[in-house]
């Protein structure tokens, strides 16, 4: 009965060893996470930029703000897990009342973007562009930038 | 800057840029708007990913496929003018009854990697991504990543 025993306390310091490398991983991964999610909603408000500019189609336009309506939501479960760090300000968990609203409110402009799109088309849904992406407004607040 | 930061001061600089670099000008648009398209459906990848390795809870797995499925329908379109540069090789436009054809599947594909979540649950789903993602596949042929 000696042999297991050497075997096991191995298995024990390995874990030990492991758990902080571990909870660190998964911090990193729950601010990867919601990074995912911000890059998609900064490469579809910059694929409407473009239809608004004229540089491209305007056909897809609703799928764009579709794509944001979709990602927006998803962004609260991401930022529920209070981990500071990459640039999100800690204030977002003590405002998440706040922060989550705001959220939601882009998630329901931007679907509404995408249903005056499909009524409407173009001329119905560009001017409510600027006011239904309110990125800005929260990034002002609650990310800092650390380029 | 924010897109939509650039928004804001983007007609003056169109109407200053129109004379002399019109038709350059509307080729870079072309080639970032489909990166954009292909950005998109790499962060959404990346996110299912972290659930498949389940590094994060997979509550968003659904919206995730719906995003990567609407980007999909986009991208056949997106690809359309025929405009070389960025990581594409000649070839998306030499050979583009195939590579439109894969676009098609690409976005048949995703559709029914929702339908399968929506009905069978996103884990059942999940089990298939690979099948459902065909990335690696066109970007074999279609893609050169040495550019950039
Ligand atoms: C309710 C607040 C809020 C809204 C609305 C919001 N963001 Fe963010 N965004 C954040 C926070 C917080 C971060 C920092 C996340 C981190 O690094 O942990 C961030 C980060 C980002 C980043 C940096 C991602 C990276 O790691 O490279 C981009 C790009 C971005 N947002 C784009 C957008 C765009 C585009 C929109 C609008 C369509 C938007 N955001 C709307 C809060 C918001
Ligand atoms: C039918 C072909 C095809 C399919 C399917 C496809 N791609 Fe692509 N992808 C391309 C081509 C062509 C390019 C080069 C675009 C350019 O730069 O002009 C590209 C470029 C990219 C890029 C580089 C964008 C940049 O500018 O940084 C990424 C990232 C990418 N694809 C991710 C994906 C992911 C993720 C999927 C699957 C969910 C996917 N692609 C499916 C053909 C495809």
């Amino acid at each position: 009965m000696t042999r297991p025993r050497p075997r096991l306390s191995g298995l024990v310091l390995a874990l030990v060893l492991m758990s902080p490398v571990s909870s660190r991983a998964d911090d990193q991964d729950v601010i990867d996470y919601r990074q995912h999610i911000m890059k998609t909603m900064n490469e579809e408000a910059a694929a409407i930029a473009q239809i608004l500019q004229q540089k491209i189609p305007a056909a897809d336009f609703a799928t764009h703000a579709e794509i944001l309506a979709i990602t927006a939501a998803t962004a609260k479960k991401a930022f529920e897990p209070k981990v500071p760090g990459g640039e999100a300000k800690p204030v977002l968990w003590a405002n998440w009342k706040d922060f989550s609203k705001r959220l939601d409110d882009l998630t329901a402009a931007t679907a509404d973007l995408a249903r005056k799109a499909k009524e409407g088309g173009m001329a119905a849904a560009a001017p409510r562009v600027q006011s239904a992406l309110t990125c800005d407004s929260c990034h002002d607040i609650y990310r800092e930038k650390k380029d | 800057m924010s897109p939509v930061t650039r928004m804001y001061g983007v007609v003056a600089m169109v109407t200053a840029l129109i004379a002399s670099n019109a038709i350059a000008a509307d080729d870079k648009e072309i080639i970032d708007y489909r990166e954009h398209i292909m950005k998109t459906l790499n962060e959404q990848s990346a996110a299912l990913g972290m659930m498949l390795s389940m590094a994060v809870p997979d509550d968003n797995a659904i919206a995730h496929m719906e995003a990567i499925a609407l980007a999909a329908k986009m991208a056949p379109k997106a690809f359309e003018p025929k405009v070389q540069g960025g990581q594409s090789k000649p070839e998306v436009w030499t050979n583009w009854d195939d590579f439109s054809k894969r676009m098609d599947d690409f976005a048949k594909k995703t559709d029914e990697m929702v339908r399968v979540a929506k009905t069978k649950g996103a884990a059942t789903a999940m089990g298939n991504i690979i099948e459902y993602l065909p990335c690696k596949s066109c970007h074999d042929v279609y893609r050169d990543e040495s550019k950039k």
